[in-house]
C-alpha cells in the first residue's frame, strides 16, 4: 500500500483577492496581491519561500505557458517554479504537487498560487484552446455538462426546479461573503425565468466568467507551529484522470463522474474516512453548473447515485444542514477563475476550520473537503483538510 | 423496339437504372416572403426548397447518394453547376464520405443545366463497355439568382441520384440522343456568383426547338410516336411556359411529369434526375419514360420500366420529404443561410498533413472494433477503451444511423443560427459519436430519437471548406433500406 500524505503537510498562510470582473487589474497584480496576503498571513518574508507552484489555465500574455508568469509577478527569481494546467482541477493539482514536494522533504516552505484573468480573454464563457477542429466542434462547457444533466434526468427524474435550488442556496451563501463575485440572493422563480444557456441550464445554473487569484503557503507539518498556533493539516489528496472525450465512450453512462469517485476514494483512504457524510464537516465542491453539484454529492459519497436531488431538496447541504456544501457561495456565486478556484476553495476551508468564516461559519468544523472537476468530467482532485 | 446493331452496342443486354433517390433540403421559404421583402407579389405560388447555412451542392449530393443504400460501386459521377470546389474533385470527396473503396472511377460534370443527363449518358457508356457497376450518377445544385429577380423565386435547391448498371434494372435505357446548341438562356461567367437569365418568350422557343431535335431522334430510333410515351420529363426552364412547351412538342398534359415547381422550384442540373426519380416512384412495368436534359443543347433518353420496379422500395419518397419542411421565418434568414460562408472564412487553417490523417479518417468515419470484447470506438484507437486489448483491434466503417443517447440545446455555441443542438449518438452496429444536430426544431429533440448522419460544412478557412458529420432527424419512412 502506498504511503499516505496524512499530517505531513500544513497550510500556514492563505490569501485571496476579491473575485469578480476585475477590469482594471492585470493577472500579475492579482497574483501579487494573493501571494503577499498569504505571506503576511503566514508571517513570513518572501525570501522564506523555497519553491512555488502556479496553477493557471489560460496562457499568460508574455509568459505564454511558462512559469515566468509567476516569477515576474512576484519578482521571485532564482527559485524552482512549476506551472500546472489540468483543466478546472488546475488549482488543486498545483497544490497537490507542492504537497508531494514538501512531504518528500525536499522543501520546507512552498508557495502555491492559483490565478486566472478570464475577462481578458476575447470570448464570453471559457475559451477552449487546443481542441480538435471537427470532433469537438460546437462544444461549450455548459453544453458538455448539460449532456450529463439531461441523461441524469432521463434516468432518475428531476428537472430545472431541482437545479434552481442549488443556485438559490449558493447565491444565499455568496451574499454573506465579502469577496464573492456575486453578493445577491436569487429566488427560484428568478432562476427559472432566466435565459437558457445550454438546456437544461439557464443563466443562473452557470458559474460566471470571473477574474481572481488565491494563494496558500504550505510547510512541513512538523515545522508548522513555528509559524502559527492554528495550522491546518492535509489529511488526504486524490487525483484521477478519466477520458477527455466521454462523449465518444460507448460504455459511459453519463449520470456522474468516475474521476470524482476515484479521486475521493484515494483522498478518503489517506484521511481514513469511512463515512464521508458523517465525518466531513464542510465541503467546497465544484459547482461549475448547478447539476454538477448534485452529481458531486453522489460521486463524493454524500448520498447514493440518483439521490442527489433529495440532498439539496431536503436542505442537507445548506449552511445549517448536516453537511454544508459551498458555504463560500461556490463557483456559482464566488466565481470561477479556472486556475484560481481550487486554491481559493482551500482558503475557504482553512477559514472554516480556523473558525474565521464570519457570517457563513459552519459550526464545529473539524474536517473539510475541497473538490475540483475539470474538462467534461475528465479530471478530478479531492483534498481533505483538518485541524 | 430497338434492334441491336454495331453502333448501339451499349444497348446489348439490359442496362439502365438500378436505383434512384432524391434529397430535398429540409428548409423552405414561402415565395410570398421573398416577394414581400422586395415589396412585390410572388411570381409563382407556393414555396421553394432552400439550403441551411451548413449545406451546399456537395452535401445535398451525398444525402442523395446515401439514399441509394449502396455499400460499393464502380464509380461516382457528380454533376453540378454549383459544386463547392472548382479545383479538387468533388466526386472524390463524395466517394470518401461514402467510404467507398479507392479503386473506383470519379468524375465531376459541370457548366450546364444538362450536366445531370450528360453524366447519366457517360455512366451508361461506362457500364456498356463492361466496367464495374453500378455507376452512381448524382446531380445537385444550389443556384444563386439576383435578389428581386423572378429566378430567386423560381429556383430551388436539391439533389437526385441514380445507380446505373446491369443488375436489378428497374428502368432499361432503350434509346438516347444528344444535340449540341450554343443557345443563350442562363449563363454564369467565372467571375459571377449569380446566374444571368435571358428568360423570355424567345428563350422558350429556343428550348422547344432544341429539345424537339433530341426527342425526334430518340422516337425515330425507337419507332414510337409521342403519344406512345407514358411519361415525358421536361425540365422546366421558365414556369410560365412549361405547359405550352409540352403541347408544342406534341405531348398531352397527362403525359407530362409533374414538375413540383410550387413545392420545390427549379433545382438546376438536378432537375431531370429528380423528376425521373419522381416518375419512377409511380411507374408501372412497361411504362415508357422519356427523360430530357436541356442546356446548351439537349439529351433525351427513353426508358422502359421493368417488372422489378414493383419490388423496388424508395427509402425516403418525395412526398415524405415534402411533408418535412422547416420554414425560414424570414427572407433575411433565407439569405443569411445562403451567404454565411461567403463572408466567414476565418476557421482554422489546417495543414494537409493533419487533413490526411484526421479529416480523411473522420470523413470516411472509420472507427476501431476490439476483437476481444467487441467494443466499437471512435476516433480510432490503439488500445481498447474497455478491455485494454492491443492486439485484436481492427479498423471498421461506422454506421450512418443511430439513436440519441443524450443531448443539449446550446445557445453559447457560436453559430449563425443559434441555438446549436449537440447530441451524443449511439450508431447502428456500435460506436458512439458526438455530433451537432441540424435541420431540427430544438423542441423536437428527445433522448432515444432516431437520427441519420449527414455531412455538413462545419466551417471554412485556409482555402478549404471543413466538412464533418452532423446528424439530423430520421424521416418517418426514412428507416428502411432500399432493395434492388
Amino acid at each position: 500500500m502506498a504511503e499516505s500524505l496524512k499530517d505531513k503537510v500544513a497550510i500556514i498562510g492563505i490569501g485571496c483577492t476579491k473575485f469578480g470582473e476585475l477590469h482594471d487589474k492585470s493577472l500579475s497584480e492579482l497574483m501579487a496581491e494573493a501571494a503577499f496576503a498569504a505571506y503576511e498571513d503566514a508571517g513570513i518574508e518572501p525570501e522564506r519561500v523555497e519553491a512555488a507552484w502556479l496553477g493557471t489555465f489560460s496562457p499568460g500574455f508574455g509568459g505564454g505557458k511558462a512559469s515566468v508568469t509567476l516569477a515576474d509577478a512576484l519578482r521571485l527569481y532564482g527559485k524552482p517554479i512549476t506551472r500546472v494546467e489540468n483543466y478546472c482541477a488546475t488549482g488543486t493539482d498545483a497544490f497537490r504537487n507542492a504537497c508531494l514536494a514538501v512531504a518528500a522533504g525536499v522543501y520546507e516552505v512552498v508557495l502555491v498560487v492559483g490565478a486566472e484573468k478570464l475577462r481578458d480573454r476575447p470570448v464570453r464563457g471559457l475559451q477552449r484552446e487546443g481542441t480538435h477542429p471537427y470532433l469537438e466542434a460546437g462544444a461549450t462547457p455548459p453544453g458538455l455538462f448539460a449532456l450529463a444533466a439531461n441523461r441524469y434526468f432521463h434516468r432518475f427524474g428531476g428537472d430545472r426546479r431541482t437545479l434552481a435550488k442549488v443556485a438559490v442556496k449558493n447565491h444565499h451563501n455568496g451574499a454573506l461573503n465579502p469577496k464573492a463575485h456575486f453578493r445577491m440572493e436569487v429566488s427560484e422563480e428568478q432562476v427559472l425565468a432566466a435565459p437558457l444557456v445550454a438546456y437544461p441550464f439557464g443563466l443562473y445554473d452557470c458559474c460566471p466568467t470571473t477574474d481572481g487569484a488565491a494563494a496558500v503557503v504550505i510547510c512541513r507539518a512538523d515545522r508548522a507551529r513555528q509559524f502559527r498556533e492554528d495550522p491546518i493539516y492535509v489529511k488526504g489528496i486524490g487525483l484521477a484522470v478519466e477520458t477527455g472525450w466521454p462523449f465518444f465512450d460507448p460504455t459511459f453512462e453519463y449520470i456522474g463522474f468516475p474521476a470524482t469517485v476515484a479521486a475521493a476514494a484515494e483522498a478518503y483512504r489517506m484521511a481514513g474516512i469511512r463515512n464521508p457524510v458523517r465525518e466531513i464537516s464542510v465541503a467546497e465542491v465544484h459547482d461549475c453548473f448547478t447539476w454538477t453539484e448534485i452529481s458531486n454529492y453522489e460521486d463524493l459519497g454524500f448520498c447514493k447515485k440518483g439521490e442527489g436531488r433529495y440532498f439539496i431538496e431536503e436542505g442537507r447541504s445548506a449552511l445549517a444542514g448536516d453537511l454544508p456544501v459551498n458555504p463560500s457561495g461556490g463557483l456559482k456565486s464566488f466565481g470561477h477563475p479556472i486556475g484560481a478556484s481550487g486554491v481559493r476553495m482551500l482558503t475557504e476551508i482553512v477559514l472554516q476550520l480556523r473558525g474565521q468564516a464570519g457570517a457563513r461559519q459552519v459550526k464545529n468544523a473539524e474536517l473539510g473537503l475541497v473538490h475540483n472537476l475539470g474538462g467534461p468530467g475528465s479530471v478530478a482532485c479531492v483534498v481533505v483538510l483538518g485541524r | 423496339m430497338i434492334e441491336p446493331d454495331d453502333e448501339t452496342s451499349w444497348a446489348l443486354g439490359m442496362i439502365g437504372i438500378t436505383g434512384h433517390a432524391v434529397y430535398l433540403p429540409r428548409h423552405r421559404i414561402g415565395r410570398e416572403k421573398i416577394a414581400a421583402a422586395h415589396g412585390g407579389k410572388p411570381v409563382l405560388e407556393g414555396e421553394r426548397t432552400a439550403i441551411g447555412f451548413d449545406e451546399d451542392a456537395l452535401t445535398l449530393a451525398l444525402e442523395a447518394v446515401q439514399g441509394l443504400g449502396l455499400s460499393a460501386c464502380g464509380g461516382i459521377y457528380f454533376a453540378s453547376t454549383t459544386a463547392p470546389y472548382l479545383e479538387r474533385m468533388n466526386a472524390a470527396l463524395l466517394a470518401a464520405a461514402c467510404d467507398f473503396p479507392e479503386e473506383i472511377a470519379v468524375a465531376d460534370f459541370a457548366h450546364s443545366l444538362r450536366a445531370g443527363t450528360v453524366a447519366l449518358m457517360a455512366a451508361l457508356d461506362r457500364v456498356a463497355v463492361g466496367e464495374q457497376e453500378p455507376i452512381v450518377v448524382v446531380s445537385a445544385d444550389t443556384r444563386e439568382a439576383s435578389p428581386e429577380s423572378p429566378e430567386e423565386q423560381w429556383f430551388g435547391d436539391g439533389a437526385a441520384a441514380l445507380a446505373v448498371g446491369r443488375e436489378h434494372v428497374v428502368a432499361e435505357a432503350k434509346a438516347r440522343a444528344s444535340v449540341s446548341d450554343d443557345f443563350l438562356d442562363f449563363v454564369r461567367r467565372d467571375k459571377d456568383e449569380r446566374v444571368t437569365s435571358f428568360a423570355s418568350r424567345f428563350t422558350m422557343e429556343g428550348y422547344c426547338r432544341i429539345v424537339r431535335r433530341a426527342i425526334v431522334r430518340v422516337l425515330e430510333e425507337s419507332g414510337l410516336q409521342p403519344s406512345e410515351v407514358t411519361r415525358v420529363i421536361l425540365p422546366p426552364m421558365d414556369p410560365r411556359l412549361t405547359v405550352r412547351a409540352a403541347a408544342e412538342l406534341g405531348f398531352r398534359a397527362e403525359q407530362v411529369q409533374e414538375t413540383f415547381l410550387e413545392r420545390v422550384g427549379m433545382i438546376g442540373c438536378a432537375t431531370p434526375l429528380f423528376l425521373l426519380s419522381a416518375a419512377l416512384e409511380r411507374a408501372q412495368p412497361g411504362d415508357r419514360i422519356l427523360l430530357v436534359g436541356y442546356g446548351s443543347g439537349a439529351d433525351a433518353v427513353l426508358f422502359e420500366v421493368t417488372p422489378l420496379i414493383e419490388d423496388y422500395v424508395v427509402r425516403d419518397p418525395i412526398a415524405e420529404q415534402l411533408r418535412r419542411g422547416l420554414r425560414f421565418p424570414s427572407y433575411e434568414r433565407f439569405r443569411k443561410a445562403r451567404e454565411y460562408f461567403r463572408h466567414h472564412d476565418e476557421g482554422p487553417v489546417l495543414s494537409n498533413v493533419f487533413y490526411e490523417k484526421e479529416e480523411v479518417r473522420a470523413i470516411r468515419l472509420r472507427g476501431t472494433e476490439c476483437g476481444e470484447c467487441g467494443l466499437r470506438q471512435f476516433p480510432p484507437t490503439r488500445i481498447c477503451q474497455r478491455c485494454q486489448s492491443k492486439t485484436s483491434l481492427r479498423e471498421v466503417s461506422l454506421g450512418r444511423r443511430g439513436e440519441v443517447f443524450t443531448y443539449t440545446v446550446d445557445w453559447l455555441t457560436p453559430s449563425p443560427m443559434p441555438p446549436t443542438v449537440l447530441a451524443v449518438v449511439d450508431v447502428e452496429g456500435g460506436g458512439r459519436l458526438y455530433l451537432q444536430m441540424t435541420d431540427v426544431e430544438p423542441s423536437e429533440v428527445r433522448i432515444g430519437m432516431r437520427v441519420r448522419l449527414t455531412l455538413r460544412r462545419l466551417g471554412a478557412g485556409g482555402g478549404l471548406y471543413h466538412y464533418y458529420w452532423k446528424c439530423r432527424p430520421e424521416g418517418r419512412s426514412d428507416g428502411g433500406e432500399p432493395q434492388g
